[in-house]
């Protein structure tokens, strides 16, 4: 059976889409099947609620990159200025090593599919990369692509209250080249925009800044603002047009947030014990992780973290170690940033464990590029797309594997060069998708794959 | 936005001869944590803490030795010339113990 979202497009049962369906499928798109028109087929049965039963996912996205040589991919063989300064630590995977400040990450390496071969060919700029691994595209501002949270929303809807899609703790921004980094909804319209936290989780003032009733208002009061609005959406409905929809849907989705003790309750960490909070790491990516594990609990269907905001003037994986903005170096690697990561995202895949999540779940772990395998003059590495290291796990992600690898220097992928869609293919894989059969609607409603590539095949054999 | 620590850790440290252990710590940052060993004031070890709670000083120069739990406290990513931080730096997280070899 063909789906575009979850409508169900007529087949012969059983022999796969034939010429017909596909025809049928095309002029519904060209036709421009409005929400309502989505929502009616829902109400009339024709929406295959058993295409809602896919996976979670949690994405930790690393602005900035980390240095492959120096975390995931490490080169001790390699002259000194290659390798780094770091060493390499034996995992519980025997010939798998990985760098000696993830000591807790070494000890469930089974559990980790390290993909070690990825690379891109478009610029080594912060933006390209993020455009590649948050959409699976490359793009500009005249064709826009969709977040893959923004595609999970659109094709399978929200499971409660929550958003499908959460962007935590804040969009990213100034990276340095543009405004572009794939996360947003794009053409699937704002009613399917990432909802993003805008808000630092560890701070002891944490506040949703959209659950947080403007000062004065009562819920009574929110409530019969909602009864007006109603109203005059009712009216704008009339009028019939997509993007009026498209807001409805947004004010809805507004709404349900500030006026639903579930969605509070979702995003109250005081709710956790002190202890599961210190095993998270009482900072911004840890917090952020917990609060990741409570929305998927909750509904949420795709959750992505943003490791930082910027890569200016602050502690990030961005390590040119430039003396000004972008000075990061060794130290912040070494004290902050591999400690925080291997300490929150060792808790999150143990937390899961234990609460019988992992299997539901899929963790990704992301960035944009590389970094230069040569240390530059002053002791930090620079971009390249070149060749990186991401890794995945939970769900049907089969742990315990390294996946392609790098030349002796790490400067590029020596076997099974991995590229930025086949990761989003992947991901779609693994939270329970058929590629071959779900489909949604792309520019000008026509439907189109979730995405053009394959999944990596080894991170399911 | 850059992120800004809140609360104090703090954890207890016990000795038996040599071998020192820890509580989890509360109040956790996340962040670097090591045992920092001193002997007549200046620091023979700094060893890193987070993925064990025990560890057994094996130095043997005869001497009286203290040890203390410290955690990297970031205060903003400012460096010296040679890349090391100005204000951020380890700040001790427990109590100081004393131990003879």
């Amino acid at each position: 059976m063909l789906h575009i979202g979850y409508e169900k497009v007529p087949m012969c049962s059983g022999h796969g889409p034939t010429r017909r369906s596909f025809l049928q499928a095309g002029s519904a798109g060209l036709m421009g099947l409005s929400l309502p028109a989505w929502m009616s087929l829902e109400a009339s049965g024709a929406v295959d609620k058993s295409k809602q039963q896919i996976r979670n996912c949690i994405t930790i996205f690393l602005v900035g990159s980390p240095g492959h040589l120096d975390t995931w991919d490490m080169k001790p063989e390699a002259p000194a200025q290659i390798r780094g300064k770091f060493k390499p630590i034996e995992t519980n995977v025997p010939g798998i090593e990985i760098c000696e400040h993830f000591p807790l990450m070494s000890r469930m390496m089974d559990k980790v599919a390290l993909i070690r071969s990825l690379h891109h060919k478009t610029g080594a700029t912060h933006e390209n990369g993020q455009r590649w691994m948050m959409t699976g595209h490359e793009f500009n501002a005249d064709s826009m692509k969709p977040h893959s949270g923004s595609v999970i929303s659109r094709v399978f809807g929200n499971k409660g209250t929550l958003p499908a899609s959460i962007v935590l703790p804040y969009k990213i921004g100034n990276t340095g080249a543009g405004p572009l980094h794939g996360q947003s909804a794009a053409y699937l319209g704002s009613a399917h925009e990432p909802f993003f936290l805008g808000a630092d989780p560890a701070k002891s003032d944490f506040k949703v800044v959209d659950l947080a009733p403007p000062a004065g208002q009562s819920e009574f009061r929110l409530n019969s603002r909602r009864q007006l609005l109603t109203q005059i959406d009712d009216v704008q409905r009339r009028a019939d047009t997509n993007s009026e929809v498209g807001r409805d849907t947004a004010y809805n989705r507004a709404f349900n947030l500030l006026t639903s003790p579930e969605a509070k309750q979702a995003f109250d960490l005081t709710q956790e014990t002190g202890d599961i909070q210190d095993r998270y790491g009482r900072n911004t990516l840890g917090q952020s992780c917990l609060m990741a594990r409570r929305l998927v609990e909750r509904g949420c269907r795709y959750v992505t973290i943003n490791h930082f905001d910027t890569v200016f003037g602050i502690s990030c994986w961005d390590m040119h170690a430039d003396g000004g903005g972008l000075n990061n170096t060794y130290a912040d690697y070494e004290n902050l940033l591999c400690p925080q990561f291997d300490w929150a995202f060792t808790a999150l895949i143990e937390d899961l464990t234990q609460r019988g999540m992992l299997d539901d779940t899929v963790v990704c772990v992301l960035s944009e590029m590389g970094r230069t395998p040569g240390i530059n003059g002053r002791g930090g590495r620079d971009h390249h797309p070149g060749a990186w290291t991401n890794f995945m796990a939970g769900g049907p992600i089969r742990g315990g594997q390294a996946i392609g690898s790098t030349d002796k220097t790490g400067s590029r992928p020596q076997n099974n060069p991995i590229e930025p869609p086949q990761i989003l293919a992947s991901i779609y894989h693994a939270m329970g998708i058929d590629l071959e059969t779900t489909m949604m609607p792309g520019p000008g409603n026509r439907p189109i794959r979730l995405i053009e590539a394959e999944p990596i095949s080894q991170l399911f054999s | 936005m850059d992120q800004r620590f809140e609360g104090t850790p703090k954890a207890e440290i016990r000795v038996e001869g040599r071998r020192l252990s820890r509580s989890k710590v509360t109040n956790d940052w996340g962040s670097q944590l090591v045992w920092e060993i001193t002997r007549n004031g200046q620091v023979v070890a700094t060893v890193p803490a987070r993925a064990n709670n025990e560890y057994t000083h094996e130095h043997n120069t005869p001497g009286q030795y203290e040890a203390v739990l410290k955690m990297f406290k970031y205060e903003g990513y400012a460096k010296d010339t040679a890349g090391n931080f100005t204000a951020s730096k380890l700040v001790e997280v427990s109590n100081k113990l004393s131990f003879t070899v």
